[in-house]
């Protein structure tokens, strides 16, 4: 199969700034976080430990589907992070592989939080009630939280990065 | 980059001219005649790639898209069990069914030994609508309380990635496997139609474009692929072994696709495919493509299902079930190694494979007894609805498609307990 879309080999680098190095160091950190955390969550699924807790986090490793195939998102996402770090603030195609590895922690954050969402919303099976009170909806989204929701955020920050990359 | 209206001239002559046999050109020749379309109709001029073109071009090379591929079905996955599990049936539909539904009936309706108590109403000592097996009580269970939700989460996600041009890239990802197996990389698309329901997705196999792709593909829709309504039931009745199920079906997809493409003549020719921008889908288009799919599926769901339980309780109660049961003993016990009582599911599988796993649950099974009948029930005949579909493309595809199909049930599933009895844990 030929597919056809528009040409998009064009990388735009210049000299690395201060400000890109620093860009370059929190990608670079943030994918290596992410690759552990995805190594993590498979290891602990195929056994190697009965369960990880430390401060709001969290792998229980119970599940095949979230924790080895989540994980195996997880290790991709840090090793594009890892791999578009270097000049990501100046190379479009550079941050276009940071922006695809921030892509993958998202999707595996935003299914963990739907699945609080989800398990937060109905009442407990032994209630007569059908909705959860409003104490125990909040109660749903207390830590601990797992690795992709505890990266989350520090993601938001690259956001100003992929603009950056777009800009220049 | 600036359009302007073509000239006449020989290739939109050819174009013309060519009608329908257009259809036949090789893809060379296709190639050729964009060229030359392009070269009388585009002036270049200078173009700036955004960061949105170059995610969208890493999401179709193998080394980026595959993981692409990865998280896209895992969120496809996790939004369907989170949503229509976590949140619909088990949250509000089983506290709807077994907490009200199923006592009120139970507690009016009269004589409790009756045939028509057994009919409507099932076994008077269910505690919950799954088990219960009437039409009132499981019928209405599955087809609203658990097939209802499946079914539209399903076809919500699978619109937002069609609408946001995800399903083309995946289609140009897929298309060095699915070439492999005598398909190309469009087939993605009733095979992914397919895991909602597979009528719209025999129906789509008309993408393909040869008789070849369309029976390869055909077939295997009707064999492995399990439609929203049975993964919503799998997910009630094994949700510890829906990953072992899948892993079955997909090593079959793979093997017997790639054994028809080598014993079916005919071409697997190379297709064109426009990959267009990634793009925000457009609420009323979803909303509207949801509503009509949604509807469609409903309106042959839910009275094949209630149809279905009645007729199977109709042949319990004629001993046409036990009857078949005895004398089919030999084929479930010793060659498939699943007790002699899935005669009775099997049969509901012809008019719907979910009610068929729903009716799974009530036989005493071993874990691999259960996963190999859910497996058994999924490449088992079609269901009556995709039976039709199938008729309607054609008699003799659809009975070379059934000799396959019989042909493929029985090797399979004396593999599958010849793996188990390897393992030991048949």
């Amino acid at each position: 199969m030929k597919h056809n879309s528009r040409n998009t080999t064009i990388q735009r680098t210049g000299p690395v700034s201060r400000p890109g190095t620093i860009y370059s160091l929190y990608i670079g950190l943030l994918g290596l976080v992410t690759l552990g955390f995805g190594c993590a969550d498979i290891l602990i699924w195929a056994g190697a430990s009965n369960g990880f807790s430390w401060g709001i986090l969290a792998i229980s490793g119970d599940d095949f589907f979230r924790w080895a195939w989540g994980g195996v998102v997880m290790v991709c996402g840090g090793l594009l992070l890892l791999s578009g770090a270097a000049h990501a603030a100046t190379s479009l195609h550079q941050a276009a592989k940071a922006a695809v590895g921030v892509i993958l922690v998202w999707v595996i954050a935003g299914t963990d939080f739907l699945a609080m969402l989800c398990a937060a919303i109905p009442a407990k099976a032994s209630s007569p009630a059908f909705l959860n009170t409003l104490d125990g909806f909040l109660a749903g989204f207390a830590p601990p939280y797992t690795p992709a929701l505890v990266i989350f955020p520090f993601t938001l920050g690259l956001i100003r990065v992929f603009r950056s990359a777009v800009h220049r | 980059m600036t359009l302007r209206q073509p000239e006449a001239g020989p290739v939109s002559a050819a174009a013309d001219a060519g009608g329908a046999n257009a259809m036949f050109l090789s893809s060379d020749a296709r190639w050729e005649m964009v060229d030359a379309l392009a070269a009388r109709t585009v002036s270049p001029g200078s173009y700036e790639p955004s960061l949105a073109d170059v995610v969208g071009e890493l999401t179709v090379r193998p080394l980026t898209g595959i993981p692409v591929a990865l998280a896209a079905l895992y969120a496809f996955w996790s939004i369907f069990t989170s949503f229509a599990g976590t949140l619909m049936t088990d949250g509000f539909m089983v506290k709807i069914f077994d907490g009200y539904w199923l006592p009120w009936l139970q507690s009016v309706w009269p004589d409790p030994a009756s045939w028509h108590y057994f009919i409507f109403v099932g076994n008077p000592l269910a505690d919950n609508s799954l088990e219960a097996f009437g039409v009132l009580t499981s019928g209405f269970f599955v087809s609203i309380g658990v097939v209802l939700p499946a079914v539209l989460i399903f076809y919500l996600t699978m619109t937002i990635l069609e609408d946001s041009g995800y399903l083309p890239r995946l289609a140009v990802l897929m298309d060095t496997f699915l070439h492999k197996i005598g398909l190309h990389g469009y087939a993605i698309v009733p095979a992914i139609l397919g895991l909602g329901c597979n009528v719209p997705a025999v129906t789509a196999t008309r993408i393909l474009e040869t008789k070849k792709q369309r029976f390869i593909m055909m077939t295997l829709l009707a064999l492995f692929i399990p439609c929203g309504a049975q993964l919503g039931i799998m997910m009630a009745v094994i949700p510890e072994s829906v990953g072992i199920v899948f892993l079955c079906l997909l090593i079959g997809f793979g093997l017997f696709g790639f054994i028809l493409s080598r014993l079916i003549p005919g071409e697997n020719p190379e297709i064109l495919v426009d990959v267009p921008a990634y793009h925000w889908p457009v609420k009323e288009y979803v909303a509207q493509k949801l509503w009509n799919r949604t509807k469609a599926f409903l309106r042959e769901a839910i009275p094949f299902v209630l149809f279905g339980i009645l007729l199977v309780n109709l042949l319990y109660l004629g001993g046409v079930i036990p009857a078949l049961a005895d004398l089919l003993e030999p084929v479930f016990v010793v060659w498939f190694g699943v007790p002699k009582e899935t005669a009775g599911p099997l049969i509901a599988a012809f008019l719907r494979k979910d009610l068929a796993i729903a009716q799974l649950s009530n036989i005493p099974m071993t874990p691999y007894q259960l996963v190999a009948s859910v497996v058994l029930v999924t490449i088992y005949f079609p269901c009556v609805a995709t039976f039709v579909v199938m008729l309607r493309e054609g008699w003799r595809e659809l009975l070379a498609s059934i000799a396959v199909l019989l042909t493929v049930v029985f090797i399979y599933g004396g593999m599958i307990h010849g793996i188990g009895i390897l393992l030991g844990v048949a």
